[in-house]
């Protein structure tokens, strides 16, 4: 945590290699969210580059009392809502475009490992595609990140009964989805 | 499927269970209705089929070289951001000096139209003589000015020089704690 103080002093001073230390340790949660929410390994991509290109240019007004990875994951699920919103389409999941990287990262798993893991990848993309982007932000806060009501709320700027009635609605239109399926 | 009447109070019921957040009596209110209604039945175990499959699904990362490529972006929008505000600086600046010259010119023609054509009127030459007047009087002014300058500084010139001097170096500080703190100066750290 120290460490990561020091990285975003070091960046807002204008130190470009310091923000890059905070870029490779969040990487991760960023991408997964930018991800989730478009369904599109290179959409993904390029919205979680502008994420950090938006956290970089916007570290002045980060509070030091909340968790950096938050604030970035705000930044993350306020700009995925907008660009879906923006196109006002369901996301697409390439087929002929290049893999996930889920699966260029990991450790070369067997082809029937692959099938499997690939047919619920699928199944979760198409879970999620159906929700509105911001019940598929909330959704995915919370099952990816862990985070309590309080949290997607601050995150999302909004409150806690909204995330709960988001979370319940969202939770019902995924259920009637596979009961449909 | 027969529409159950307390769905939307069930099911608000099932998301806070699945959450770990439904107190003791509101499990066993879910419970005993899941055991008396089939529609709500399937609609929990679909919740819960939805929930277990999506808290398998690991974390995606993204393809190697990511944060390479932001900060070379973050780079590239620097650049930009400078040659766009070196680009302007000049145009702007130099708009102005030509403005500036070519409203010194039209000046300097419309006074020297203006004089041949009116030069001769009572009434222009009146107002030169009061301008004259004026400008004499101002002059007079600011003779007065100087002398009462001059009184000044013999008398409280030291302190006067030292609230300059104090001035000049908060400002020097001023702008140069916005140079250091200015956002977007990389001090060099060889990043491409």
């Amino acid at each position: 945590m120290d460490q990561e103080r020091a990285w975003i002093e070091q960046a807002l001073q204008g130190d470009r290699e310091a923000f890059g230390n905070l870029v490779r340790a969040y990487e991760r949660p960023v991408y997964n969210l930018t991800y989730r929410m478009l369904g599109n390994p290179a959409e993904a991509e390029d919205a979680a580059q502008e994420t950090f290109l938006r956290a970089y240019s916007k570290l002045a007004t980060y509070q030091p009392g909340r968790k950096f990875v938050n604030w970035v994951l705000s930044i993350a699920s306020h700009h995925c809502i907008d660009r879906l919103r923006r196109k006002g389409r369901a996301p697409q999941l390439s087929l002929d475009g290049p893999s996930p990287p889920e699966w260029i990262m990991s450790n070369a798993p067997r082809p029937d490992q692959v099938v499997s893991k690939n047919e619920e990848r699928e199944e979760v993309r198409q879970v999620l595609e159906r929700l509105p982007a911001d019940y598929r932000a909330a959704i995915v806060l919370r099952y990816w990140y862990g985070l309590s009501y309080r949290e997607i709320a601050a995150t999302m700027d909004t409150t806690e009964s909204a995330i709960k009635s988001r979370l319940h609605r969202a939770r019902r239109m995924m259920a009637e989805h596979l009961q449909a399926a | 499927m027969v529409k159950c009447e307390r769905e939307e109070q069930v099911t608000e019921m099932m998301s806070l269970a699945l959450d770990g957040l439904l107190e003791e009596a509101g499990r066993q209110r879910l419970q005993q209705h899941l055991d008396a209604c089939p529609t709500c039945r399937a609609e929990w175990e679909a919740m819960q089929e939805v929930s277990a499959l999506l808290e398998r699904s690991a974390l995606v990362g993204p393809p190697l070289g990511f944060a390479l490529r932001v900060e070379r972006k973050l780079e590239a929008g620097q650049k930009k951001r400078r040659r766009m505000f070196g680009g302007a600086a000049v145009v702007t600046s130099s708009l102005s000096m030509a403005g500036l010259t070519i409203g010194a010119v039209c000046l300097l023609i419309l006074g020297i139209v203006a004089w041949q054509w009116l030069g001769d009127l009572p009434s222009v030459q009146l107002g030169i003589e009061a301008a004259t007047q004026v400008a004499s009087g101002l002059g007079l002014m600011g003779k007065g000015a100087s002398l009462f300058l001059g009184d000044l500084l013999l008398r409280y010139g030291a302190l006067l020089l030292f609230a300059l001097g104090a001035g000049v170096a908060v400002l020097v500080a001023l702008w140069t704690w916005l140079f250091v703190r200015r956002p977007h100066k990389a001090p060099g750290n060889g990043y491409v």
